[in-house]
């Protein structure tokens, strides 16, 4: 069965993974700095990483962006990485669905890094995905199937090591890869 | 404040206003769209532009990343009617963000060019300036002349952003469908990011 996760869990996890990629930035890039936070985090509002996003609000080390469209924050985190910054996009199934032409236009064809964290919002927990009766659960694995994009479920708190792996993954393909969040974030 | 209302004057040259942007834009990264950006890469052959194409009204968005993560230039966005109106949301987006190196450049004429020249919905009557005034920009004005933007340019380009500039001009000689090719996309994204990252870009 899937649990809920703590938005502090996530957002102490968002900050590892962002050290991290600053420390291998400064290792290929000899400039110093320009920017004294963590990192990015581009967001479209999901209703269920809303404690997340909360609790991000607070959060000086890391700067969010709020978008109108997840298009918006596709092609808003490929300008971000040609300047060298680390960035996560939070989004939901729906908006998914809404920007998949960008996606693929930006992350594959342009062969740009994207990480995203995707919100199951209305997942069952007592059913896989795949079998929700909510077409916009059931679709989202298989999106990401037909356009090859590697993505794993976060089923609970003992799954966040998914986050920095498939960030990694996404640098290493020079592409798209998808963390999708189970149940709403606590 | 001028409106960007209907056009009652002859329109600029497109090729005309990207050379005169190309005259004054330093370091800038620029980023074209649609019937910019072939002239675009004539014009300006260098690696600190990047197109969008394939992704219609993504410029203003991804030069929004840019101008973000790089606040020691000037992005220079090179957007066009048809595609602002794709999505037309990232005007408030840009205006929240409110960088202050980030201008955003609307080349009006009223049709989508690249794909026959079909009118826009709204056609000329689109007031752009209105949108981008109400959405938040902090300078927003509308320019019809070449010898004026000629004139205006330099301190549009050192204003405090983000700026928001409706350009009245004609269609292009070229579109990306009448000519074809130039650096492929994924080329262009590593080309900039390897010009903006190397040791002493600046």
């Amino acid at each position: 069965m899937p649990e809920s996760i703590p938005a502090t869990l996530v957002i102490d996890t968002l900050k590892d993974l962002f050290r991290e990629a600053r420390a291998a930035h400064a290792k290929e890039v000899a400039e110093p700095p320009l920017h004294s936070h963590l990192g990015w985090i581009l967001s479209v509002p999901d209703t269920h990483q809303k404690t997340v996003l909360a609790a991000l609000d607070k959060e000086e080390s890391i700067r969010v962006v709020t978008c109108a469209t997840e298009d918006e924050a596709t092609a808003i985190a490929a300008g971000l990485y040609m300047g060298g910054e680390p960035v996560v996009l939070m989004i939901q199934h729906a908006g998914l669905y809404a920007s998949i032409n960008t996606l693929r236009g930006v992350a594959m064809d342009g062969r740009v890094p994207m990480f995203y964290l995707i919100g199951l919002l209305s997942r069952e927990k007592d059913k896989d995905p795949r079998e929700s009766r909510h077409s916009m659960v059931r679709y989202c694995e298989p999106l990401l199937d037909t356009f090859g994009v590697p993505h794993a479920r976060l089923e609970g708190p003992n799954d966040v090591h998914l986050i920095p792996e498939y960030y990694r993954l996404s640098r290493e393909r020079r592409g798209p890869a998808a963390v999708l969040v189970g149940l709403e974030t606590s | 404040m001028a409106t960007g209302a209907a056009i009652d004057r002859k329109p600029m040259k497109p090729e005309d206003v990207l050379r005169a942007i190309q005259a004054a834009r330093g370091s800038a990264i620029c980023v074209p769209t649609m019937t910019t950006a072939p002239a675009w890469r004539t014009i300006a052959p260098d690696d600190l532009s990047v197109g969008c194409v394939g992704f219609m009204g993504g410029a203003s968005s991804m030069g929004l990343g840019l101008a973000l993560a790089r606040p020691d230039r000037r992005v220079i966005v090179l957007d066009g009617d048809g595609s602002l109106l794709m999505q037309l949301g990232s005007l408030a987006t840009n205006a929240g963000a409110a960088p202050r190196n980030f201008v955003h450049l609307l080349f009006k004429n009223g049709v989508y060019h690249t794909s026959g020249a079909q009118g826009i919905p709204g056609g000329l009557d689109v007031d752009f300036v209105m949108m981008a005034k109400g959405a938040g920009y902090r300078v927003v004005t509308m320019i019809d002349d070449l010898a004026d933007f000629k004139r205006r340019l330099p301190e549009l380009l050192k204003a405090d952003g983000p700026v928001f500039v409706e350009l009245h001009t004609g269609l292009a000689e070229q579109t990306p469908m009448t000519a074809r090719g130039g650096v492929p996309f994924p080329q262009q994204v590593e080309n900039l990011r390897s010009a903006l990252l190397k040791p002493h870009a600046r």
